[in-house]
């Protein structure tokens, strides 16, 4: 498969991003009700962060710094985007 | 982002850097914000402007695999021998994944400037010419992205130009005005009339900020000698430094003084194969061929786009009449690779089939980013209206131009697409008329605009276009001899993926008139508190 590093990338942006957003404070509070302690939130901010670089590290790896660089910001901006409409269509669930 | 803390309370001071810097983003935009909204709209698409050219020329069938490069370039050669005899200087533009003709021009003696050009596409596998309905493909939205149209292209270059010089100050600015650029990140808070306007208008922004900013930098760079031309005036003086700041930048190369003596080519087949050992056999882009039958003949080959981000010439030089390779060109200067990888990265042709709806995606974000930005203009101003009724003439004036730029652009983009599958065949001009259709309907858009009360004008608009992008997938499985279910049988993705996108647009357009229907203004802002606003009565919204 020519493109597996692009699946990759896409699996490894979108928990990422997930794990970021629940480790702020407002989206804990919308989601659960509650604030995590602080413990779990510092955990799910590395885990998110980690998953962005590991994409980062999958695509320069596969394609190169320049083309890697490309898909990488392709990559975030697609899953930060996916990531705020999942908020958006669970909090009208929940609303 | 957080240093500076604008304390909440303190009363009026002078103004500060946020604000003057918001009120600079606010105005900025608004001035070249239509047009700004129609560049990257139609730049967006122009990412798919080889399928889109593919879906207005049915009659050319679905390349199954892409031809072999060496065989092609030597069919086209010899039809040129005939189709354009006695030219200094034929292109050879050959087909790949995306593309399923060969489209050449070549240079007619005698005339300078321009219209010397003539040009051709050519079936890959017989090398005749393609006897396909004249239209102007997606190169027209790639054009119209940058020079517009009914005006000089110098005219029009210079004014996408001055959009492109305001979207760079509108972004700079608008990042300094977003006062918490990580905090609100994936922050949206729905039913709040202004506020959800900028939660989505952030977000819109934020995401595809590396994008937008990419987008806007670089597409000043591609024209940027000709806004600023007094570097390379200074500095090249005599032709043949030109001739050298030519080379750096593009495969082109100038005939030479033809000798008069008459030699034949040598097999073009055996140069392309020398270059796909090169590059791979698919990743041959052009053929040119300068003085053919002189002794003096020369031929490049030269490299395609994919695997590498930079559009700087790679090419191998051979004399035309022995065949024999003189040189080959594998770099450039580190000034001219700089500008060939802006230039990559703005066009993106790079990149795969994974990395092109990327762009694709990210830029219909800008897009959208550019027209919420104009919609907020009024929801801001909306409720400090006396009489909503008979608002003063800037604000009337303003939403009437967001619909017809945006609403009526879309229906106005789709009746390109009907105007190419219903305007007679052998009508003159079809392929203009194409063009003109567009802008007509786009005119009567702005006039619908313009006499219908707002909402309504948005509400019907956004519906036409849905009607618009939803059938003429049907129009097109009833005017040509590919409908979309034969297309996904076969296995033909241009023509599916195109159509199954049409659909795909159609649900957005379907989707906004919905929420346009449903929404109504709040009075004032008097009841902020967790209202469930419409949302839990009409779920039926988020199914479109």
């Amino acid at each position: 498969m020519s493109g597996w590093f692009h699946g990759v990338a896409f699996v490894l942006c979108l928990p990422g991003f997930a794990a970021l957003a629940l480790a702020m404070e407002r989206h804990q509070e919308d989601r659960f009700g509650h604030a995590f302690a602080p413990s779990l939130t510092r955990r799910l901010r590395v885990a998110g962060w980690g998953a962005l670089l590991l994409a980062l590290g999958v695509l320069v790896g596969a394609q190169g710094w320049g083309l890697g660089l490309v898909s990488f910001s392709g990559h975030t901006s697609l899953a930060a985007g996916l990531v705020f409409v999942a908020l958006l269509v669970q909090g009208r669930r929940q609303a | 982002m957080s240093t500076d803390k604008p304390a909440k309370k303190s009363p009026p001071k002078p103004r500060g850097i946020r604000q003057s810097m918001s009120d600079l983003h606010i105005w900025t935009g608004l001035l070249v914000g239509w047009f700004l909204y129609a560049m990257f709209l139609t730049g967006t698409v122009s990412y798919f402007k080889d399928e889109i050219s593919q879906w207005m020329r049915p009659e050319i069938a679905h390349q199954a695999q892409v031809p072999d490069a060496a065989v092609v370039a030597q069919h086209v050669a010899d039809k040129l021998r005939t189709e354009a005899a006695g030219s200094p200087q034929w292109s050879i533009g050959l087909p790949d994944a995306r593309n399923n003709v060969v489209s050449a021009f070549w240079r007619t003696p005698g005339i300078e400037g321009r219209r010397a050009f003539q040009s051709g596409t050519f079936d890959p596998v017989s090398g005749d010419k393609v006897a396909g309905r004249d239209t102007g493909g997606g190169n027209f939205f790639y054009r119209f992205h940058f020079q517009f149209h009914y005006m000089p292209v110098l005219w029009g270059r210079w004014l996408a130009g001055f959009c492109a010089m305001f979207m760079l100050v509108a972004i700079v600015s608008g990042v300094i005005t977003h006062k918490k650029i990580f905090i609100d990140f994936f922050t949206f808070r729905g039913g709040k009339g202004q506020r959800s306007w900028l939660d989505a208008h952030n977000a819109l922004s934020v995401f595809g900020l590396p994008f937008h900013l990419m987008i806007t930098y670089t597409g000043l760079i591609t024209l940027a000698a000709l806004y600023m031309p007094w570097g390379s005036q200074a500095a090249f003086k005599t032709p043949a430094e030109r001739q050298e700041l030519s080379v750096q930048l593009s495969a082109f190369i100038t005939p030479a003084k033809p000798t008069g003596q008459a030699a034949r080519l040598a097999p073009i087949e055996d140069m392309v194969r020398q270059a796909q050992a090169r590059w791979g056999r698919d990743n041959i882009q052009r053929v040119n061929i300068t003085l053919p039958g002189d002794a003096a003949a020369r031929v490049t080959v030269s490299r395609g786009d994919e695997g590498r981000a930079s559009v700087s010439p790679q090419y191998m030089l051979f004399e035309g009449s022995t065949g024999k390779l003189l040189e080959t060109k594998d770099s450039v200067g580190p000034a001219a690779e700089t500008r060939g990888v802006m230039y990559a990265l703005h066009l993106g042709r790079f990149g795969d089939t994974a990395t092109r709806w990327l762009y694709f995606l990210v830029s219909l974000a800008g897009t959208a980013m550019v027209g919420t930005g104009l919609v907020m203009w009024t929801v801001k101003r909306r409720q400090k209206l006396p009489d909503p009724d008979k608002p003063y003439f800037g604000f009337w004036l303003v939403e009437r131009l967001n619909i017809a730029a945006i609403a009526g652009l879309s229906i106005a983009m789709t009746a390109f697409l009907w105007g190419n599958r219903l305007l007679p065949l052998d009508l003159p001009r079809r392929s203009e008329w194409e063009v003109d259709l567009l802008f007509i309907v786009w005119g009567l858009a702005l006039l619908h605009a313009m006499l219908r009360p707002a909402k309504r004008a948005w509400i019907e608009q956004l519906w036409i276009a849905t009607a618009a992008l939803a059938l003429l997938p049907v129009l097109s499985a009833f005017t040509t001899e590919r409908p979309l279910w034969r297309s996904l049988l076969a296995g033909d993705w241009v023509f599916a993926g195109l159509e199954l996108t049409l659909w795909a647009l159609a649900a957005l357009h379907a989707l906004l008139a919905i929420r346009t229907m449903r929404h109504s203004p709040k009075p004032k802002p008097a009841r902020r508190a967790a209202a469930p606003v419409a949302t839990t009565a009409t779920p039926a919204g988020e199914g479109a």
